[in-house]
């Protein structure tokens, strides 16, 4: 199964009903996946604070929102992660490509890489590096349901190489 | 044009029990809690921009309860790009309320940048079929009911006066207690 698929299954079993996406070439590929799940329906939006309101709004109905998008997005949020999520206790677990790390072949987007890990401890966020080597599915599952129990953010991030 | 008020409470008289009201942060958010409003509401006290996309989660999670944004000229002009997002996931439950008074009223009234946006042709150049401008009370009575029977997003674009002088209350909720009370049946 490939990893894509793994984060699919994931989401399905955590019980993900909406994934709010701002797509690059990772995550991309992974939304194909999602679209392919008929228990979440995938919301294309044209931003990423966009994307953490509508899964948010999601929770707040009785769904699970999930936030799927590159770190240079996640870095954008900082004003509704700290004016909406953080301030209501909203959980919102984010699917991040974590571009620019040691395994991303693309150099220009390095600078953002160095500061992602930096930014998410400074912004005090829950989050993780997905283990490829570990079962995918488990992972994904643990940070809905982590951002469920604290009611906040988790973020998981994840290499291109995560979705083979 | 109508003051903010009288727009408020006509908006608050035409909901019912199945309606779901978000709010931007500022003025109406800040009436809202002394209103006796029919409807679930969640208001924002911060977080310019985040009401349209909030309630389109909501009425995307919900398509047996109608959602009614509440936004801001000013928030929107920080983030028109919902609008094209509200287009392509056409719920058919979303009307959007956009108030327009050229200021951040929430900040102190400072003037938004001096440019004429045309916010309806703006809704309608991003998608949106069902865009109607509001100018006073009767207008709203009007419009309203057409946009939450339109059977797909719909943004009324509502002339608002701005007086500096306005007494509106503060926040008087916290947001745990907003949070703790919205609950959708």
């Amino acid at each position: 199964m490939t990893g894509a698929r793994q984060i699919v299954a994931g989401l399905e079993s955590a019980g993900v009903t909406i994934a709010a996406s701002v797509p690059d070439t990772w995550i991309g590929k992974l939304v194909e996946e999602v679209r392919r799940s008929s228990a979440i329906r995938v919301v294309d939006v044209a931003r990423e604070e966009e994307a953490v309101a509508v899964a948010c709004g999601a929770s707040l109905a009785g769904g699970r929102g999930a936030v799927l998008i590159q770190n240079a997005g996640l870095l954008n949020c900082g004003g509704i992660l700290a004016g909406l999520v953080e301030l209501y206790r909203l959980p919102c677990f984010f699917l991040v490509s974590f571009r620019g790390d040691s395994r991303d072949p693309i150099y220009y987007h390095e600078p953002k890489g160095r500061v992602t890990e930096a930014t998410l401890q400074a912004w005090r966020l829950r989050y993780a590096v997905a283990d490829r080597g570990r079962d995918l599915a488990a992972q994904v599952r643990q940070g809905v349901e982590a951002a469920a129990e604290f009611a906040s953010p988790y973020v998981l991030l994840i290499s291109g190489e995560d979705l083979a | 044009m109508s003051a903010r008020k009288p727009l408020l409470d006509a908006l608050v008289s035409m909901l019912t029990p199945r309606d779901v009201l978000v709010s931007c942060l500022g003025a109406n958010a800040r009436y809202l809690p002394h209103m006796k409003v029919p409807s679930p509401v969640f208001a924002l006290c911060d977080s310019m921009g985040a009401a349209i996309p909030l309630a389109l989660g909501m009425a995307l999670q919900r398509p047996d309860r109608h959602v009614i944004a509440l936004e801001g000229d000013g928030s929107l002009l920080m983030s028109p790009n919902v609008l094209a997002t509200v287009a392509a996931a056409r719920p058919v439950n979303l009307s959007i309320l956009l108030w327009v008074n050229g200021r951040y009223e929430s900040s102190g009234g400072q003037a938004l940048p001096p440019a004429p946006v045309d916010w309806a042709a703006l809704a309608r150049a991003a998608g949106i079929r069902h865009v109607e401008s509001v100018r006073d009370v009767a207008g709203l009575r009007a419009t309203f009911p057409n946009a939450r029977s339109a059977g797909e997003p719909a943004v009324l674009v509502v002339d608002v006066a701005f007086d500096p002088a306005e007494a509106i209350p503060p926040y008087s909720e916290r947001p745990g207690e907003i949070r703790a009370r919205f609950r959708l049946d």
